[in-house]
């Protein structure tokens, strides 16, 4: 008997997918996702789903298609050419 | 995994440092070269966060005037960008709560934001990238904003977890956190099988 019940890891496990695929559980609980992965159909197929939404991801920035507006820096220009922060709006975050 | 796709070479930054330099001092056209060095990429992620083009180029030049007017109080620590990018979340997350609304758009753009045509250019595949693509974007829209930034930041962006928590004011661990709830609601939303076929 161990120590979670089948229930127990595949409620675990589910929870677990972005983590186990992006390397980020230690070295116990990834065989505990592994060694529950090897019978349960859901959770296998569970891991294969989250490799492939990591791959298609990246796909939806398209690069080359987007641009800055060419009035981008309409404001700054018309603020003239005081760069200090006298509006008494939120500074940007300090100390960087 | 995405790879940082920012250059950092040495001689890039000590490139920036002196564009730095300048900007500090009130040169507008040495702020707008090194912002604008960052603009594009700084406006497609208002444009995945906020979802709607027009707020995105009037947040986009509320960053740019925000980081003017701030120039002086960057001193190097961190890089420019995630200085910068930190003010694009701020803003963004301030206009979304202004309108108290999510991202209405479903697709941004659907022409330039079309996943790339790969090898498999086939009609009845470019349609199902499309739609699949559709779905991902309605997917990160229904997302909450923490959330949503998240995965623009990592894994849209390709940024490192450590850049990504510095410009979403958390740390690395609150970040990873949303980083994977984020994932899991958009499995969800598209759904295991459609998943699997797409990144076939």
């Amino acid at each position: 008997m161990g120590l979670f019940s089948r229930t127990d890891d595949h409620q675990w496990s589910q929870q677990h997918l972005s983590h186990y695929v992006e390397g980020d559980l230690g070295r116990r609980a990834r065989s505990r996702l592994d060694r529950h992965a090897e019978d349960c159909a859901d959770c296998g197929r569970g891991i294969r789903a989250m490799r492939a939404l990591l791959r298609l991801i990246p796909g939806l920035e398209g690069p080359a298609a987007i641009r800055a507006p060419a009035g981008i820096f309409d404001r700054v220009r018309s603020s003239g050419t005081d760069s200090t922060n006298d509006d008494g709006t939120p500074a940007p975050p300090s100390g960087a | 995994m995405p790879q940082p796709r920012r250059p950092r070479g040495p001689d890039i930054l000590d490139t920036e440092a002196r564009l730095v330099a300048r900007a500090r001092t009130g040169d507008m056209d040495a702020f707008e070269q090194l912002a604008g060095s960052h603009a594009d990429r700084l406006f497609a992620v208002l444009l995945r966060l906020l979802g709607n083009r027009a707020e995105a180029e009037d947040v986009a030049q509320e960053v740019m005037l925000r980081a003017w007017r701030g120039i002086g109080h960057f001193h190097g620590h961190s890089l420019f960008f995630t200085w910068l990018y930190r003010i694009a979340i701020n803003e963004a997350n301030r206009s979304l709560e202004r309108s108290s609304r999510r991202p209405v758009s479903v697709s941004i753009d659907a022409e330039a934001l079309q996943v790339p045509a790969s090898a498999h250019d086939q009609p009845s595949i470019r349609l199902e990238q499309t739609q699949l693509h559709k779905a991902l974007s309605k997917a990160l829209a229904d997302l909450p904003p923490d959330y949503r930034t998240a995965i623009v930041l990592r894994d849209v962006e390709g940024l490192s977890t450590q850049e990504a928590a510095q410009i979403a004011g958390v740390g690395q661990a609150a970040f990873k956190s949303r980083l994977h709830q984020a994932r899991l609601k958009v499995r969800a939303a598209i759904g295991d099988e459609a998943l699997i076929d797409a990144g076939r």
